[in-house]
């Protein structure tokens, strides 16, 4: 019951003109951004974060606005993943296997319709999830001491890469490039200035926003120009956008079966949207796949990895939230947002700013509506802004980047800074060293030497405390069982892939 | 590329020990950059030592036209004050454009209509400040 008071003050916050007209240009930007092959959900809310400052919209309104052009990233994603058979962003990826094939047959129109039902269906159960069990972690996070926050970001830190990354070694100095980026800057403790080179702009530290703008939306520019520019392929002509009800009701058991398993993706550490799909949509084949149409076209196999991937963006919000620490890419860069505002994510901020939690949550399940609406009759108008060529749409890109960073402090220097980061951003991408646990790093570095420093001063210099109460050995040790499921797994594939080149050879 | 980073945190390692403090808090600032330093050094060290994966680099070709874009983009960020905003975002879209792909006088359209556009939307209605003319000419 408190939830629901909760609740109903929440969408008293979210009900402002300000915040709802953010709201819908949130969701439709975040729509067309996701169609868009090429630009996906980190890119897209890290292009668009500066602009949120320049504009000084206060915490909740930014995040309202953020979380908005998330889902509506999730929503989109499908769009292009099933009339161009090219995922709109990472987690459609999955949705190109039963997608593209119904469009092939003629049935765009359903295959677009069950989509967005079924993006709806797993958002709102996340959200749903989201209000239920965010206060309860918060609840039992306020028990953490300094030392069980520092085991807390080693686990974070550990898992970030996710059990299916490639070498853990690559992952684990990603966050520890991220964490010497961290120490930056005047130390908030004894004042003293850390690796500045005597640059006065870097004695208030490297400012994160810049950092992962150009981390994510300037190294994508440059591997674009990687690939062989061809024109991209006609999108399928969809006859009629009027889908037939029934196939949708049928795939109802897929969508929710899709949101489970999702939303725990999702919840767990280090998982992403990208893990919700794919596991979402490999249960779903085994359970239903008895006469081998999957793959093929089936409409199970559009809706399943569809109602995962947003079920699972829904989640990923509650470990950030409530702890602090996101649970993938896209809410490591809504992390990086809050903090820039001063709002610092954890167990305190549901006591401190019930508004802007609850607010968040109550445009979440407006943002699904609104994003239904504009997702299955609209469905028109994002088909032809989605055929837009890259040599138009990266420069525009690029610009507005420029002018959201630099209308943050009229610096130059922030600028260069950014350029560098894209190039730093470019190399590891190339290297298969992925961004998400620096930029994670980056931001939880300050916050962990302080929880290490805090610790070590209550217990007088004494390293026992790190490992002294039950939470803080809780977490380690589900650090340690990550790291050896994650090196016995990159082993294993190791192996096998030698075994392969044997038998080729 | 490991050994750039073994180097760097080597020396990023070394200089955390000049950091020294010696009231007030137990642990100073160097302690936390050693902790970081360290195992970068044996995991960047490993990472050389034992690779895994290997990167593709583009070909000449291609990295022309990365290197091209970002001599556009680091030239922006120099010419943005002298030329002003609509100018310098006019040259980097149309820049961009044609390093993309995109036949030159399409692109240049698309700058031209775009830049002014930028610049009304942000400085007129959305009140951020950008200069309109650089301090070249102003």
């Amino acid at each position: 019951m408190e939830t629901l008071s909760l609740l109903a003050g929440g969408f008293a916050v979210a009900m402002t003109p300000l915040n709802i007209g953010l709201l819908l240009m949130g969701c439709f930007v975040g729509t067309l951004l996701g169609a868009l092959p090429g630009l996906g959900p980190v890119n897209g809310v890290a292009v668009l974060i500066p602009l949120t400052f320049a504009f000084g919209f206060d915490p909740t309104s930014s995040m309202i606005l953020l979380s908005a052009v998330y889902f509506g990233c999730m929503y989109g994603g499908r769009i292009s993943s099933i009339l161009l058979n090219i995922p709109g962003d990472e987690p459609a990826i999955m949705t190109t296997l039963d997608g593209y094939p119904m469009a092939v047959q003629g049935q765009a129109a359903n295959a677009l319709a069950i989509s967005g039902v079924a993006s709806f269906v797993g958002a709102t159960i996340a959200v749903i999830g989201l209000s239920l069990f965010a206060p309860l972690l918060a609840r039992a996070a306020i028990h953490f001491g300094p030392a069980d926050y520092f085991a807390l970001y080693i686990l974070a830190f550990a898992t970030i890469g996710g059990i299916a990354g490639v070498d853990p070694r690559k992952t684990l100095l990603s966050a520890l490039i991220g964490l010497l980026l961290a120490t930056v800057g005047i130390d908030p403790i004894s004042g003293v200035p850390r690796y500045t080179f005597e640059n006065y702009h870097l004695f208030d530290g490297i400012e994160p926003i810049v950092a992962l703008v150009g981390l994510f939306a300037i190294s994508e520019i440059l591997m674009l120009l990687e690939k062989t520019v061809k024109d991209r392929t006609k999108a399928i002509p969809v006859g009629s956008w009027l889908p037939q009800w029934g196939v949708i009701w049928k795939t109802r058991w897929a969508m929710l079966r899709g949101s489970g398993v999702g939303f725990v993706a999702g919840v767990l550490p280090g998982a992403g949207a990208s893990l919700g799909s794919f596991m979402a949509y490999v249960t779903e084949k085994q359970t239903s796949n008895k006469k081998g149409t999957f793959g093929k076209g089936d409409p199970r196999g559009v809706a399943a990895p569809e109602s995962g991937n947003n079920a699972a963006a829904g989640g990923a919000l509650i470990p950030m939230l409530s702890l602090g620490v996101p649970g993938s890419g896209t809410t490591a860069v809504l992390l990086a947002m809050l903090i820039s505002l001063n709002v610092q994510p954890g167990p305190l901020l549901f006591e401190r700013q019930p508004e802007l939690v609850w607010g968040l949550v109550a445009s979440l399940y407006m943002a699904n509506i609104a994003l239904l609406v504009l997702n299955l009759p609209m469905i028109g108008v994002f088909t032809r802004l989605m055929m837009t060529p890259t040599w138009a749409l990266m420069p525009i890109v690029a610009a507005v980047t420029f002018v959201g960073v630099y209308g943050i402090s009229n610096s130059v220097f922030d600028l260069e800074m950014m350029v560098f980061f894209g190039v730093l951003g470019y190399l590891l991408r190339k290297l298969d060293v992925s961004l998400v646990p620096l930029v994670l790093g980056l931001l939880l570095g300050g916050d962990m030497e302080r929880n290490l420093r805090r610790a070590m001063s209550i217990s007088d210099g004494d390293w026992g405390i790190l490992i002294a109460s039950p939470i803080s050995i809780t977490l380690y040790i589900m650090t340690a069982g990550f790291l050896i499921l994650s090196v016995w797994l990159a082993v294993r594939d190791h192996k096998q892939a030698q075994a392969e080149r044997m038998t080729e050879g | 590329m490991g050994v750039v980073i073994f180097v760097v945190a080597a020396l990023y390692t070394w200089q955390a020990g000049d950091y020294v403090i010696t009231f007030g808090d137990v642990l100073g600032p160097s302690v936390f950059p050693v902790i970081v330093g360290i195992p970068m050094m044996i995991l960047s060290a490993s990472l050389v030592v034992f690779p895994t994966g290997q990167a593709e680099w583009p070909a000449p070709q291609r990295m022309w036209r990365q290197a091209a874009a970002l001599a556009v983009l680091v030239g922006y960020t120099i010419l943005l004050q002298p030329l002003g905003f609509p100018l310098a975002t006019f040259a980097l879209i149309a820049l961009i454009g044609i390093i993309l792909g995109g036949a030159a006088w399409k692109a240049t359209l698309l700058g031209a209509l775009m830049a002014p556009a930028l610049w009304a939307l942000f400085d007129q209605v959305l009140g951020l400040p950008l200069d309109f003319l650089g301090t070249l000419f102003g």
